[in-house]
This record gives structure tokens, sequence and C-alpha cells, in this order.
């Protein structure tokens, strides 16, 4: 325990940790040419271990791609530094008056440590799209996908079952909830390109489906593998290869699932003799207790240009559960706080007839604020002190 | 130096430092299983309202008159097709729901050849998130066809989740478009009714 604590609570730790942290940092900027805001945050700074490689476009980038770095991601980082700084609590700092300063800044930047990993973990962004007069219960992220089986048997509910893509691309056999069947994914691609078979001479075998229940019992589709589009608003068309199988372990088939294979198309099933079940592979979608349901959306320009002056939406919210309806007015800057939700107008989309909302979930919006003030605090009353005590000095 | 008492405190507080980040190492490395909740009943997503589907068109100065001044026309309705009132810039407006999805009819017309064959054929293609093509591919993609007596043209152009059915017809120094476009599916089935509703669309021709 006391080598351990004197490892943690070392000063050097702490300036090895800060120096990594800015390594980590410039690192993760120059990967955000190639993998975008989202994909550079993920794998950089909620995780432990990241690689970083010499990207192929840079100079030379042919000759030196072999080399390759590895780092502490974000999780580690920040975990150890908290760690240290408990530590240094513990057995270098005692609290007095004159260090009261002091702990108030370290007591900030733990809280700011502990609200980021919060933040992380639980905040969820989707945002939602409802057409005027429309009124929709979800919103959905375009960044992240399920596998969703739905049961419509009764007559007032769907039971929806879903699996996030990150079990299927594992391949494992997972059972579905609520009945006799598991799932495994044959083959899942992050994205893909799914189009019409060419003449059977023509298509290679690898590009040809293997699937066969579903529809591609109805229609000829081969899938292309493509590499994952990065760029900023880009949509990803993730496609997969499952297989069913019934609590004998027989297999009911190969269906071909992706998220173009949308609403659009007549739904995919699973017959068996005591169930139906719908399956989708769709954008990952977040069902809320309340629905939104969009009276007018006005985009006003100024005038005789183009140039957006404001974006609204004119919005009823109603309750399910509290049979509740609420009014309310979203514009920018502007947001409508609902249910532990925020949604903010982020964009507008069919002719002005549909607006766009991003819906905001992060219970620990308010620690941040908290912690910069306590740092704040503390540092006035750290150097209000020195202050004081120089100006006495001066005097005698 | 420390009193006995304030270095146990503080010892338990690195130690509950230490279970947190454990905590959190080991929720990270846990993989979620999957899971179920209720819904309220979907309703069919499948929107009655023909959509507007061209939503970059934008309806120019000038346009809305011509469509008003232009030639009257009529046609045989299919008998699966609904008809919904003509729209701004639209002349006759379908919506077909068949068990394979959805599709839609427009019959437009503008001035002019509205930049050639091939830039129509290109803004279909497009819209139908198709790479262009350029003219000597033309011939392939669309096969002549007479539409009320004069010399149109027939286009079949398929995407990867809809397709697009097309007639194209100069006539007189304008142009008409008479397109049908929804899921690959629906739209294949209705191939030979799309191409009889071609054959039957009578123009109103004052100029012969």
């Amino acid at each position: 325990m006391h080598t351990l604590l004197k490892f943690f609570s070392s000063l050097r730790l702490t300036v090895v940790l800060l120096t990594l942290s800015l390594v980590l940092i410039f690192f993760g900027t120059l990967d955000q040419v190639e993998y975008g805001i989202w994909e550079t945050q993920k794998r950089y700074f909620e995780s432990f271990i990241v690689v970083w490689s010499y990207p192929l476009q840079a100079p030379a980038g042919a000759q030196l791609q072999w080399l390759k770095l590895p780092l502490p991601g974000g999780y580690l980082l920040g975990g150890f530094l908290l760690l240290n700084l408990l530590a240094a609590h513990t057995t270098r700092f005692k609290l007095t008056w004159k260090k009261s300063g002091l702990f108030c800044i370290h007591f900030g930047l733990i809280l700011l440590l502990i609200s980021e990993l919060l933040t992380d973990i639980v905040s969820e962004e989707s945002q939602m799209a409802i057409d005027e007069g429309g009124q929709t219960n979800y919103s959905e992220t375009v960044l992240e996908n399920e596998l969703v089986f739905i049961d419509r048997s009764a007559s007032d509910y769907d039971t929806v079952h879903t699996i996030s893509t990150d079990l299927l691309k594992k391949g494992k056999r997972i059972a579905i909830p609520n009945s006799n069947l598991s799932v495994r994914a044959i083959h899942y691609y992050p994205n893909a390109k799914i189009a019409r078979a060419p003449e059977a001479s023509e298509a290679s075998p690898l590009n040809r489906t293997i699937a066969n229940k579903g529809i591609v019992e109805r229609i000829d589709l081969q899938v292309i593998e493509q590499a994952m589009d990065y760029s900023q608003d880009a949509i990803n068309t993730a496609t997969a290869f499952i297989e069913i199988f019934d609590a004998a372990n027989t297999s009911l088939g190969i269906w071909l699932v992706s998220n173009v294979i949308d609403e659009r198309f007549p739904p995919q099933t699973i017959q068996t003799d005591s169930q139906s079940l719908e399956l989708a592979l769709r954008f990952k979608r977040y069902y809320h207790p309340f629905t939104v349901e969009l009276i007018d959306f006005t985009h006003e320009k100024y005038p005789g240009t183009e140039i957006p002056f404001n974006f609204s939406s004119e919005v009823f919210v109603n309750d399910l559960n509290q049979n509740k309806k609420q009014k309310a007015l979203i514009y920018m800057n502007h947001p409508l706080r609902y249910g532990g939700l925020t949604f903010y107008q982020a964009s507008f989309a069919n002719e002005d007839k549909t607006s766009i909302l991003q819906v905001v979930k992060n219970p620990g919006w308010l620690l941040p604020y908290i912690s910069v003030l306590l740092m704040g605090l503390g540092m006035s009353f750290q150097f209000g002190m020195h202050f004081i005590k120089f100006s006495r000095k001066a005097k005698h | 130096m420390l009193s006995s008492k304030q270095q146990n405190i503080q010892n338990n507080i690195f130690l509950l430092g230490l279970l947190t980040f454990g905590t959190v190492f080991l929720a990270a490395c846990e993989q979620q299983g999957p899971q179920s909740y209720t819904i309220p009943k979907e309703k069919s997503l499948v929107t009655n309202a023909p959509q507007t589907d061209e939503p970059k068109m934008q309806v120019l100065p000038g346009m809305q008159s011509f469509a008003d001044s232009a030639s009257d026309i009529t046609y045989q309705t299919p008998e699966n097709w609904t008809e919904f009132a003509p729209s701004t810039i639209r002349k006759a407006n379908f919506k077909i729901d068949n068990a394979s999805g959805t599709a839609e009819v427009s019959v437009t017309v503008f001035p002019g050849d509205v930049g050639g064959t091939l830039a129509n054929i290109n803004r279909w293609r497009q819209q139908i998130e198709l790479n262009p093509i350029d003219e000597s591919k033309l011939n392939e993609t669309i096969t002549p066809f007479v539409i009320s007596n004069h010399q149109g043209y027939f286009t079949k152009l398929e995407g990867n989740n809809q397709s697009i059915l097309g007639g194209i017809l100069p006539f007189h120094g304008s142009t008409w478009f008479i397109k049908m476009q929804g899921d690959i599916l629906a739209v294949d089935e209705e191939l030979d009714t799309f191409k009889d509703f071609l054959s039957s669309i009578r123009i109103e021709d004052n100029h012969h």
C-alpha cells in the first residue's frame, strides 16, 4: 500500500501524465483529418490504449507506413491523473486555512475529471426529424446501428429487442430475448454498397449474396464492402448477413439486413410455428415516453437574400404517461428542456416541411460549471492571500 | 506531519478513488447484451399524401404561369393508382401503394428542352444516387417511345433503393416529363402499367 501510494503521489508522475496528455491531443488532432471528430474522440479519448499509425497520405506515407506509436488513451490518463491527485492529497497535503484555496482548486479539478467521464458514459446525442403536422416518439443517431427484432403480436404495443452492432461484429451467437431463437452474424460490414446483382456470369462469386431468406428471395442483391467514410455528415451503410437458429440449433436461414433496407421496403420477418418477428438493422433509436408534434416550422431569411435569419419549430410535447400537453417554441440558442433531454434546432429538410432537432441527454451538464467555479474561487483565494501578504510586507 | 487519524481518512479517500477507477475500468470492458423494451403500436410508415419528391427543384418565376398556359392533357388513370390534385407545376399526380412498396408518378411540363435529354437523364440518375453517364451511354439508357403521336423516349433507371421509370417528350418547343419514382420492387411491378399510361396520354395539340 505504501509503495503504491508513493508511486501514485509522485509529482514526477503528474508531469509524465500531463506530457502524455499533450502528446495524445497532438496525435489525436493529426488523426482527426482522416477519421473525423467522432471517431477520433472514441479512439483517443474514450479508450485506454490507442495506436497511432503514420498516415498514408502524409509525405513519404508509403515508406513510413510501418511507423506505429502506442499511446495511453484518455480513460487511462484521466484515471491516473485522478488517482495521482487523490494520492497526493493523502500523503502531502494537510487541510489548513492557508491551503484551502489549493484544496478548492484540486477539488474542482477532480470534479472536472469525474464529470468528463460521466459525460462519456451516460450522455446520448441523437436527432429527431419531424414533418409538419406529424409527430414522433423517438430520436436516432446515424453514428450507431442496432439489430432489432420486433414482436408485433400484441394488439396495443410492440416489443422491441435490440442487439448492438458491437456484439454482431464478434460473430458470437446471441440469444434473442423472449424467444427460443438465437442469432449470429456471418459477416458484418460497417459500410457497404448494396446493388442489384448483375447477370450471373458477370458477378464475382465473392460478392454474391449468401443470404437465402427475406428480401433476397424477391430481389437479387449483391453486397460490396466499402471503406468507412469518416467525413462530417457522412452516413455509412452498415450491412450484415445474419443467421437465425431455433431451439434445436437448426438454422432457419440467412437474412441480409442493412440500414438502407428500411421502412421503404416491406419488412423482413422470421416465421416460426409459435412466433413471427420482424428483423432489421437500423440506426440506433432512443424511444421517449412522450411524442413531439411539429405544428409549424419557420425559416426566415433576410429580405432579398438567401441568408437565414431565424429557424424555429413550434412544437407540442404530448406526455404519454401523464396525459399532459405542452407547447414550446424551439429556435437558435433557445432549446426546449423536457424529461431530462434538451432539444436544439439543428437542421431542416424537405422544402422547409421537416424540422430536425438535436436531442441531447447529459445528466452531468452542470458539473463542469461547478468545477470551473470552484477552481476560480480557489485561485482567487490563493492569489488573493499572497497579494495581501505581499502588500503588507511592502507597507512595512 | 499528518495525524494518524487524518492519515487514515486520506488513505480511505485514495482507496475509494482506486475502487472507482477499477469499477469504471470493468464497466467499460463489459459488453452490453441484448435489450428489450415495449413501444406504443407503430402505425404503418407509408404516408398517404404524396411527398414532395423534388425538394431541390425551385419554382422559378414564370414557371407557374407557363405551366398554367401549357396544353391540357388527358389520360387514362390505371386502376390501382390514386390520383391527387395537380400541384404548383405538376399537370398530374399519382400515388401507388402496392404489395411491394410505394411509388409516385408526376407529369410536368417545362419550356425549351431543359438542357437536353442527357442532362435530364442525369438529373434523374442523381435523384436515385446513380453516377451520371455520358453521351455514348445515352442510347443504351433510352428507348424511343411514341407519346401522344409524337416521338418521345422511355427510360428505366434502377438505383440502390429506388427506381425511376420515365417518359420524355419534346413537344412543340416545350418538354413533357412523365416520371414514376419509388421502391425498386413497387416500380418493377408497375412497369407495364406505366407504359400503358404513357400510351394513353393525349396532349392538346394546336400546332397542326
